[in-house]
């Protein structure tokens, strides 16, 4: 995930460039380009080039952002459709809970699961169609909650 | 503690080398948001997550500007969104779904999720689907997955002393541990532990 950098979450492709922005701009445009980065968050897996692609003209470099007005303003509108597709297809992203999990998480337990040769068969892509499910099941608790 | 494995699996896969060929999408059922975890909106979540390239988001753009321009709503329908998670399978080398404590979602809500996964599996033979739940739901798993890897967690007395170390390190109470005392923990607890699971694991068979 991008790093909270000034309160906004920048993706790290981006941060680079985001940070030599914020040396050279005033509030005005650095509430657009807020606006607009903050709409691709769900994005912020995708690397800078395909980034670059996926908005056309590709004008997020900051140098042009605050000469060119125009451009943003297109980006602006497909960053919104970006989020609006998002919308369309989930309201609900798993990776909040993802990052609640890990953090409670103590390292090194569970890690012999990695070495089985079930998980690096299942990994490695080998087999057909039902080696592609790697199932594993427990009664959940008996690690942690009988302890605290 | 599935939830714990299922997180360091996703992290496992995620620290893999040429990850940038690797799309992968999570998904942890609870039994607080059951009437949310329909199939459609599990699928939609996963969905959403794999938009990670600039071609999946065209290819999900121009069918979000298709269904925009339809009467009625655009809304999506189960079929379209498991037709959809295909074609974006397929645009991408290599994807991992994870999808946590399956025995958390109601049971229709399950045997519909089981059902849509087999049915983009067998189109989708490189995706790769990790799942976790408690045993009861084994049954209906291997049912509908005849060969699937199937492997019980239970905690290993590595796990629990690992666990029980950490939580000593950070006890605030230094003055009340002493040398026999952490020795005693670490070994008696974890023995009782593996106890209680055989316990528990062996009573659903005598029940």
């Amino acid at each position: 995930m991008g790093r909270i950098f000034r309160g906004v979450a920048v993706p790290a492709f981006l941060q680079p460039r985001w940070r030599e922005f914020c040396k050279t701009s005033h509030t005005a445009s650095m509430a657009i380009v807020e606006a607009c980065l903050y709409s691709i968050n769900d994005l912020d897996t995708m690397n800078y080039t395909s980034y670059r692609n996926s908005v056309g003209n590709g004008n997020v470099n900051c140098n042009n952002v605050t000469n060119s007005h125009n451009s943003l303003t297109v980006n602006n509108v497909i960053a919104d459709e970006n989020r609006e597709i998002m919308q369309w297809l989930s309201q609900i992203d798993p990776r909040g809970r993802h990052q609640d999990v890990r953090t409670d998480r103590v390292d090194g337990v569970g890690s012999w699961l990695l070495e089985t040769e079930e998980f690096r068969e299942w990994k490695r892509n080998e087999g057909g169609e039902d080696r592609g499910i790697l199932f594993c099941y427990g009664n959940p608790g008996v690690g942690k909650t009988y302890l605290t | 503690m599935v939830s714990n494995i299922s997180s360091l699996v996703i992290d496992d896969l995620c620290d893999r080398p040429c990850e940038e060929d690797t799309a992968i999408a999570m998904f942890y059922c609870d039994f607080r948001d059951q009437q949310e975890q329909t199939t459609i909106n599990i699928v939609g979540a996963i969905l959403r997550q794999l938009v990670v390239r600039g071609e999946v988001l065209e290819h999900v753009r121009k069918a979000f500007r298709g269904a925009k321009m339809q009467v009625g709503g655009r809304g999506l329908r189960l079929p379209d969104m498991i037709q959809m998670l295909k074609q974006v399978v397929a645009i991408l080398p290599q994807v991992y779904i994870c999808i946590d404590a399956l025995d958390e979602c109601l049971s229709e809500h399950l045997l519909e999720l089981l059902v849509s996964l087999q049915d983009i599996l067998r189109e989708s033979q490189r995706m790769r689907i990790f799942l976790t739940g408690r045993p009861q739901v084994k049954g209906e798993i291997t049912r509908h997955f005849t060969s699937c890897l199937a492997v019980p967690i239970s905690p290993k007395m590595h796990d629990i002393k690992r666990y029980l170390e950490r939580k000593l390190e950070m006890d605030t109470e230094r003055g009340a541990m002493s040398d026999g005392l952490r020795e005693d923990i670490l070994r008696i607890i974890p023995e009782q532990i593996s106890e209680m699971f055989v316990g528990a694991s062996i009573a659903p068979l005598h029940a």
